[in-house]
C-alpha cells in the first residue's frame, strides 16, 4: 500500500496478493477472537479492562479469578504461531531451521524430553519474555518458543509436553545420559557462539543470545542433577 | 498483569471490545435469532432475547464496553426497542472507520505515531458523521423513506379496524419480536384494552400513553405461577403491600382514606439523637423518658381520634409505623397499610386528588380521599390491597384500572412486564415526527406516493404543535415494513446523495461520510437474512415496489429507526473521543446502572 509521491497525492495501490492474504487472515483471526470472547462472556467470564501483554487482546477472567487470554491460549497455540504469514518469528525460525539442517549434526535425540529420559535434559528454554502470563496460570507448559529452534526442533511444533519436576531415577543409569546431554549442549553452545560472532542481523543475534543463555541454563541444571 | 497508570487507547481496542459485544448480540438477532438462558447462583432461570437484558447481565469491567452497554440501556429506556440493532450498527461503523483510518492515517495533521494519527482520523470522521446526521439525515429520510411507508394513527385505536395496517399491527410485530408468536395477539388486545380504559375523553390518546409510561411501575402487578392467559385488567389500584392491621368486614358505603408521609408516633432516640426533656419551667419529679413516651402515645391516640371524627378508616403510610400506632389503629377499627412505595403514593394522590399528610397534628378535609372499596386481594401467592376511587370518572374523566401480568415463572413475568412498558415507549417514539417541519416538506412531494388509511386523516391537520417542554407527539406516525427495508432505502438514498455530492464538489482527499454510513447500514439486513442470502438479494432489489403483501414481515416505525441511527452516531463519537485510560483502584464496584464505578476512568481529550 505504497503512497506515490508526497502526502497530497493519495494514489492508493491495491495490496499485493500476499498482503491480501495477510489482511484476510488477520480479519478472520479478529473475528474468531471476537466470537470466542463472546462465548466466554456468555458463560459468565468477566471482561477486564486490561490487555494481554503479548498480543494486546482484551483479557477475560473466570469465576476463580484466573485471567485468560483468548488469542494466546486458544488461537496462538494451534495455528498462527507456525504460520509464517502471520508470525514473523515463525518465518525467521523456518529460515534458521533450514540453515541448521544444512550445518549442524543432528541434535541428540534424547533431548526430546521423553518422560523416561533425563528430565533435566529437557531444559526449559528461556521463554519469550513477552509470553502471556496467563498461560502459565493455566498450568500448561510454556511452549518452547520457535526461536530457539536448535536442540529440539520438533519439540517446538508439538504441543504441550508437560514439564514434570525432575524425578530422580537411579544414579547409575543417569550418569552416561547426563554426560551425553552435557556434551550436546556444549556443542550447541560452541556453535551458537561462532554464529554470534559472525552474525550481522539484529534479530538473529538476539535469538542466538537467548539460545546461549538457555544452553547455560541447561548446563547448570545438568550439573545440579549430576551432584 | 501490570497495571499501568496511564494508557494510550488504540482504535483496535475499541473495535475489539465492541466486536465482542456484537458477537453476543448476533446470536439473538433477527427472526431466527436464538434465546439466551440466564442462570443465577440461586437456581433461578430465565430465558430472554432482549438485547438490553443480555447486555446488562454480562460481567464487564472494561470501561468502553460498560459505556456502550450504558448507551444501549439509555436508548432502550427512551425508545423501548432496538438494542441489538444498536450494537450491530455501532460495530460495523467502527469497523469501517477503522479500515478507513488505517488506510490513510496521515489524512489530517501528522502525529508522532501511526496509532495516534489513526485515532485522530477516526475521531474526525465520527464527528463529521454526526454532524452530517444531525443536519442532512432527516431530510433524506423524509424524502426517500417516508414515501414508501404508511401512516398509522392512534385515533380509533381500540376499534377493530377493517384495515390491516394500524397501530395494532405495529404492536403485534413488536410483541412478536419480544415475546414470540404465542402471546403477541393476546398482549396486543390487553394493551389496547388498557389504553381504552385510561383514555381521557376528548383528549389525545398520546397523553394517556405518556402517563401510563411514567406510572407503569405502580400500575401493574406481576404474578408468577399462573398461566399467561390469566393476565387481565382489574379496576382501581393495587397497592403491593398487605394490611398491617386486621381488616374489618367489607363495608358498603364509600370509605375514607388518608395518606401519611411520615411517622404517626415520633421516633424515640435513635443513635446520635439528643433529647431535651423539659416540663415547663418547673422542676418536677416526673421528668424522664417514661413521661416522654407516654406523652407520645397520648398524641397518637389523639391523632386516631381526629381521624375517627373525620370518619377515616383506611390509613396508607409511606414508612413503617411503630407497634403503638398499629395497636391504636386496630383498636379503632382502622385498616393500616405501611411501607407503600413512592410511585404508588404518587399515583394514589393523583387519582384521588388529595395531598399526603406531613404534619400529623393538622388534618384537614383536603387530605381525605373517598374510596369505593378497599379490600385484600389475593394474586398468586401474595395478598395485596385493592382499592378503587369514588368519583374518579367525573373528576378526571378516566376509569382507572390496573394490569395483572401472569406468567409461569418470575423471570417470564418480568419479561412480559418489560415488553409491555417498552411498547408504550416504542409507540410514543413512533409518533414523534422525524422532522419538525415535516408537514411543510411533505406538501412539496407528489402526494400520490403517500398512502394514508383513514379518510379523515388525509389532511395533515394533526401537524405537530411544537411543545417546547414536552415530547412532541403527533397522533400519526409513519411505519414501514420490517426486515431491513429502512436500511435498504436509506442506503440507496445515501448512495445517491454521495454521488451528487462528489459531482458537485471536487473532493479527492475528503471521504464523503455518507459513504461510511451507507456501507454500515447494510450490515443490518445482512444479518437479518444471514441464513438465506437469496432473500437478502431479493429484499435489496424489491425496494422499488412496496406492496401490502410484505406485511408478513411485520412493521416497524421510521421514527424509532431514525432515533436509533442518531443514538449510535452519538455513542460512536463519544467512544472515539476517548484518548487515554487512567487507572485507579476504586473501592466501590457497584453493578448499578446509575454509576460507572469501574476500575478505570477515561479522559476525553480534545485535540
Amino acid at each position: 500500500m505504497a503512497l506515490n509521491g508526497d502526502e497530497e497525492d493519495f494514489e492508493w495501490e491495491p495490496p499485493t496478493e500476499a498482503e491480501m492474504k495477510v489482511i484476510q487472515a488477520r480479519r478472520e483471526r479478529q473475528d474468531k477472537i471476537s466470537k470466542l470472547m463472546g462465548d466466554y462472556l456468555l458463560k459468565g467470564f468477566k471482561m477486564l479492562g486490561d490487555c494481554c501483554e503479548a498480543c494486546g487482546t482484551i483479557l477475560l477472567q473466570d469465576r476463580q479469578q484466573k485471567n485468560y487470554c483468548v488469542s494466546c491460549q486458544e488461537l496462538d497455540s494451534d495455528i498462527d504461531k507456525d504460520n509464517p504469514a502471520l508470525n514473523p518469528q515463525a518465518a525467521l525460525s523456518q529460515v534458521r531451521e533450514r540453515q541448521l539442517a544444512a550445518q549442524v549434526p543432528a541434535a541428540a535425540p534424547e533431548l526430546n524430553g521423553g518422560p523416561t529420559s533425563s528430565q533435566a535434559g529437557v531444559s526449559v528454554p528461556q521463554p519469550r519474555p513477552e509470553h502471556c502470563e496467563g498461560a502459565a496460570a493455566g498450568g500448561r507448559a510454556l511452549l518452547p518458543p520457535p526461536v530457539v529452534a536448535s536442540p529440539p526442533p520438533t519439540a517446538s511444533t508439538t504441543t504441550l509436553a508437560p514439564i514434570r519436576p525432575p524425578v530422580c531415577p537411579q544414579n547409575s543409569t543417569l550418569r552416561p545420559v547426563l554426560e551425553e546431554a552435557e556434551e550436546a549442549v556444549l556443542t550447541k553452545l560452541r556453535w551458537a557462539t561462532a554464529q554470534l560472532q559472525s552474525s550481522a542481523s539484529l534479530e538473529a543475534s538476539i535469538q542466538l543470545c537467548s539460545l546461549i543463555s538457555s544452553c547455560a541454563n541447561s548446563l547448570r541444571n545438568l550439573k545440579e542433577l549430576s551432584q | 498483569v501490570k497495571m499501568v497508570p496511564l494508557e494510550q487507547l488504540h482504535l483496535s481496542h475499541v473495535l475489539q471490545a465492541v466486536s465482542a459485544l456484537e458477537s453476543i448480540v448476533l446470536r439473538s438477532f433477527g427472526p431466527e435469532g436464538g434465546q439466551v438462558l440466564f442462570t443465577r447462583d440461586t437456581g433461578q432461570v430465565m430465558v430472554s432475547r432482549s438485547g438490553k437484558r443480555i447486555l446488562t447481565a454480562l460481567h464487564l469491567d472494561h470501561p468502553l464496553a460498560r459505556m456502550v452497554v450504558r448507551c444501549v440501556w439509555k436508548h432502550s429506556t427512551i425508545t423501548g426497542d432496538g438494542s441489538k440493532t444498536f450494537v450491530l450498527l455501532l460495530a460495523s461503523l467502527l469497523r469501517i472507520i477503522h479500515a478507513t483510518a488505517t488506510k490513510d492515517p496521515h489524512m489530517f495533521q501528522p502525529h508522532n505515531s501511526t496509532e495516534a494519527s489513526e485515532a485522530a482520523t477516526a475521531r474526525h470522521l465520527a464527528d463529521r458523521l454526526l454532524e452530517f446526521a444531525l443536519t442532512e439525515l432527516d431530510k433524506l429520510i423524509v424524502l426517500n423513506v417516508l414515501p414508501h411507508g404508511f401512516r398509522v394513527s392512534l385515533e380509533n385505536f381500540t376499534a377493530k379496524t377493517q384495515h390491516d395496517l394500524s397501530c395494532q399491527t405495529l404492536l403485534v410485530s413488536f410483541f412478536r419480536t419480544r415475546l414470540g408468536y404465542a402471546y403477541c395477539d393476546f398482549f396486543r388486545n390487553l394493551f389496547c384494552e388498557l389504553l381504552s380504559h385510561w383514555k381521557v375523553k376528548d383528549d389525545r390518546p398520546s397523553f394517556s400513553m405518556q402517563f401510563l409510561n411514567n406510572s407503569f411501575l405502580a400500575l401493574h402487578t406481576q404474578v408468577s405461577g399462573v398461566p399467561v392467559s390469566c393476565s387481565r385488567l382489574i379496576e382501581g389500584q393495587v397497592i403491593h403491600r398487605d394490611f398491617a392491621t386486621p381488616c374489618p368486614q367489607v363495608r358498603k358505603q364509600p370509605l375514607k382514606a388518608v395518606v401519611f408521609n411520615g411517622y404517626l408516633q415520633p421516633k424515640l432516640l435513635t443513635t446520635g439523637d439528643v433529647l431535651e426533656l423539659r416540663c415547663g419551667d418547673k422542676v418536677t419529679e416526673d421528668r424522664g423518658i417514661v413521661h416522654f413516651s407516654s406523652w407520645t402515645e397520648k398524641s397518637v391516640e389523639s391523632i386516631i381520634a381526629t381521624l375517627q371524627s373525620f370518619g377515616v378508616s383506611v390509613l396508607l403510610c409511606a414508612l413503617k409505623q411503630s407497634s403503638a400506632v398499629l395497636a391504636a389503629a386496630t383498636q379503632a377499627g382502622m385498616c393500616l397499610v405501611e411501607c407503600v412505595s413512592e410511585e404508588e403514593i404518587s399515583l394514589f394522590t393523583q387519582l384521588s386528588g388529595v395531598t399526603p399528610i406531613s404534619d400529623c397534628r393538622r388534618i384537614h378535609p383536603e387530605h381525605i380521599a373517598t374510596l369505593t372499596f378497599c379490600k385484600p386481594l389475593l394474586l398468586g401467592a401474595h395478598r395485596y390491597v385493592h382499592l378503587d376511587f369514588h368519583d374518579c370518572e367525573e373528576r378526571l374523566k378516566v376509569k382507572p384500572c390496573s394490569l395483572v401480568i401472569c406468567a409461569p415463572s418470575e423471570g417470564q413475568a418480568d419479561q412480559h412486564a418489560c415488553a409491555f412498558q417498552d411498547a408504550f415507549r416504542m409507540l410514543l417514539t413512533a409518533l414523534e415526527p422525524v422532522r419538525k417541519t415535516q408537514t411543510a416538506l411533505e406538501e412539496t412531494i407528489p402526494s400520490k406516493k403517500c398512502t394514508s388509511l383513514h379518510a379523515d386523516n388525509i389532511s395533515n391537520g394533526t401537524a405537530c404543535r411544537v411543545h417546547l417542554h414536552q415530547k412532541c407527539v403527533t397522533e400519526t406516525g409513519c411505519v414501514i415494513s420490517a426486515g431491513g427495508t429502512f436500511e435498504f432505502l436509506l442506503h440507496h438514498a445515501l448512495h445517491q446523495y454521495g454521488h451528487s455530492c462528489s459531482v458537485s464538489v471536487n473532493t479527492s482527499a475528503v471521504v464523503p461520510v455518507s459513504q461510511l454510513l451507507e456501507k454500515a447500514l447494510l450490515s443490518v439486513p445482512r444479518q437479518i437474512y444471514s441464513h438465506n442470502l437469496k432473500h437478502f438479494l431479493q429484499a435489496q432489489t424489491r425496494n422499488g415496489n412496496m406492496s401490502l403483501k410484505l406485511l408478513d414481515l411485520g412493521l416497524e416505525s421510521v421514527s424509532c429507526k431514525y432515533q436509533l441511527v442518531l443514538a449510535v452516531l452519538q455513542c460512536l463519537t463519544n467512544l472515539l473521543r476517548i484518548n487515554m485510560v487512567l487507572r485507579t483502584h476504586a473501592v466501590l464496584h457497584t453493578e448499578s446502572h446509575d454509576s460507572l464505578n469501574a476500575h478505570s476512568f477515561m479522559i476525553p481529550m480534545s485535540h
